[in-house]
């Protein structure tokens, strides 16, 4: 199936539509939230190709919809919403994908950047030392049998009663860190034995923690709300729930591929296999991901704790300990309300690289964040820089209260390995200031800035149409990755 | 057996070919370990783990994204790399099998999962078993 140009309708500035009679199967038209220019490079992939798809699936709602950092991903695109209808319709879990809640968090600091520029390079290097990094690498913790149960149960909470998390932070965070309908016992014990030792790291591909400065402040008031200032030390993680989560998401694909006959259910692609949400796979499916999600809650908050324990060790316990500023969820679905042709509809929100973006008045929210509206973090690619946003009740209407996630993947791993020397450009990005610590050079190629999107294409496409507003701009000086 | 990598924008498209069903399966194994630790495989490897998996699935396709996907997850669950499979039983729905390989420090590349996008087994016009296979990276 091809896609044109002229297949396309412009809806209005920055909203591009396909409509459902492009194909017979489509029950809801395809979506593309880009400005032109980004939508001419969007149609290079097969993005679109997947979004059209999507819109095939057993009671979706509205439009299938994707974000303009999208790229073609397997069965979803990576950029891709999709709300179905509470409580029959499907649940997929390839529309959260295999590192279910992949998310990112930022902790911010009292230093300013000219403060700790002669500590970076020790700071860089502290920072690998704690966080363990790289392909399949084990961390410092080993969960017992009954501690794992007890992560999945209570996510970032746990970190907290063990002593490697702040309770402070629990209100900082999407669902406060814990999803309820989280069941232990339906995650295998493959998956619980591939997560025994993985809690506290980052593992490898785009996954990193990084220290960055604020080098620009567009919205003062919603910063002062988040805590942020000019010139502020901050650091950015990036992961999820590791080979515990690629397990769950493994296991329950293949029973939901299984399921499906039973359920009159075809789709056109296997990765998009799905049940309704009520069936007893899909809920089965449904609680094992609540659980994943925990643990990825988790995961952050020890390597929180583990990036609190590098910054003490570098600058002393006298300088203020990092706080978090917000954890969002990127791979996740969610039982939301939403508003579809005028009426109040409960939906089964799919985000597979895409943010939740409310905004202000959110009851969820800590008390400091309700007039601001919800954090949504950003990552750039290495090297370039990163944007802090805020969520707004246009996202609401246009999106499902959804917004990108990062730049965008561009380039190939392979194409980026052939066009990038990574020596030459670790040492480069070293001239600019940014200091990278990797477990291999080609770790370092494949994640090169020329493989990704221009990240502020992407954020001035969500900012011009409104579904989220910047905040502030954030400049790299340490790159720690696997 | 042939065994391709072609081009993918965020993942690893793997195309492989073999003249039987199980050469199939064996070449889905090797392209897969030789990504797990960069060309572990092509080498001269002498065993010291083995694995037995059981499979059944709608059809070989999914017969053959289930097969990896279990070599994937036995191979992070004994941090080992497997190169040889030895099946004791094999039809195109069903199958149980030894696998065979050895323990590493650590891996070269991080496969998330097998995915089902794109795959599809079948006999080409040469008479040849092809399929691609799309790694989630």
């Amino acid at each position: 199936m091809k896609i044109s140009k002229e297949d396309i309708h412009k809806i209005e500035d920055y909203l591009w539509e396909i409509p459902k009679t492009f194909r017979p199967n489509m029950r809801v038209p395809a979506r593309v939230l880009a400005s032109e220019s980004l939508l001419d490079a969007i149609m290079e992939d097969r993005s679109l190709v997947q979004l059209v798809n999507v819109a095939s699936l057993p009671g979706i709602q509205g439009a299938s919809l994707v974000m303009p950092d999208v790229h073609e991903g397997y069965g979803f695109p990576i950029g891709g919403v999709a709300a179905t209808l509470y409580p029959d319709g499907a649940i997929s879990p390839g529309g959260i994908g295999y590192d279910i809640n992949c998310g990112v968090r930022l902790l911010t600091s009292n230093q300013k950047i000219e403060e700790i520029r002669n500590n970076l390079d020790a700071l860089s290097k502290e920072l690998y030392i704690q966080i363990p990094s790289g392909m399949g690498k084990g961390g410092h913790i080993k969960l017992s049998v009954q501690e794992m149960e007890e992560v999945l149960l209570k996510g970032a909470e746990w970190a907290v009663e063990k002593g490697y998390g702040v309770k402070e932070d629990l209100a900082f965070m999407e669902s406060k860190g814990r999803l309820e309908n989280a069941d232990a016992t339906l995650v295998s014990d493959m998956a619980k034995k591939r997560g025994a030792d993985q809690l506290g790291t980052i593992g490898s591909g785009n996954h990193f923690v990084e220290v960055d400065y604020v080098e620009e402040i567009y919205d003062e008031t919603t910063a002062k709300a988040y805590g942020l200032f000019k010139g502020q030390v901050v650091v950015l993680i990036h992961t999820g729930s590791r080979g515990l989560g690629h397990q769950v998401a493994t296991d329950y694909i293949r029973q939901i591929i299984k399921a499906m006959p039973n359920y009159g259910i075809e789709v056109p692609d296997r990765e998009l296999a799905c049940v309704p949400f009520n069936s007893e796979e899909g809920q089965n499916y449904f609680k094992a991901m609540c659980a994943a999600a925990n643990y990825a809650w988790c995961n952050r908050e020890v390597i929180s704790w583990e990036a609190r324990t590098a910054w003490r060790n570098i600058f002393g316990s006298t300088v203020e300990p990092l706080k978090l500023m917000y954890d969002v969820a990127h791979n996740i679905a969610k039982v939301e309300t939403h508003v579809i042709d005028g009426v109040q509809t409960d939906v089964i929100v799919h985000r597979k690289g895409a943010t939740r973006a409310f905004g202000p008045g959110f009851e969820e929210l800590p008390d400091s964040y309700k007039a601001a509206g919800q954090p949504v973090i950003i990552p750039g690619s290495m090297g370039t820089c990163s944007y802090v946003l805020a969520g707004t009740a246009r996202s609401k209407e246009l999106t499902f209260g959804s917004c990108c996630h990062g730049a965008g993947r561009r380039l190939s791993r392979t194409a980026a390995k052939k066009q990038v020397n990574a020596p030459v450009l670790k040492e480069k990005l070293k001239e600019r200031g940014i200091f990278v610590e990797a477990g291999s050079f080609k770790g370092i190629a494949e994640e090169a800035p020329i493989a990704y999107k221009d990240v502020n294409m992407v954020v001035e496409t969500v900012s011009d149409s409104g579904i989220a507003k910047k905040v502030a701009k954030l400049r790299p000086v340490a790159v720690i990755k696997g | 057996m042939k065994i391709e990598y072609l081009s993918h924008t965020a993942d690893i498209r793997m195309k492989i070919e073999a003249s039987h069903l199980e050469e199939l399966f064996r070449a889905g194994v090797i392209g897969m370990s030789n990504i797990l630790k960069d060309g572990f495989c092509n080498q001269n490897v002498q065993f010291d783990h083995k694995w037995i998996l059981e499979i059944t699935a709608l059809d070989s396709t999914c017969l053959l994204i289930d097969f990896l996907s279990e070599v994937l997850s036995a191979s992070y669950a004994e941090k080992a790399v497997f190169c040889e499979v030895n099946f004791l039983d094999f039809s195109p729905h069903h199958t149980i099998a030894e696998i065979r390989g050895k323990q590493i420090q650590f891996f070269d590349e991080e496969i998330k999962a097998v995915t089902y996008h794109e795959a599809d087994v079948h006999k080409n016009k040469r008479d040849q078993w092809v399929t691609l296979v799309i790694f989630d990276i």
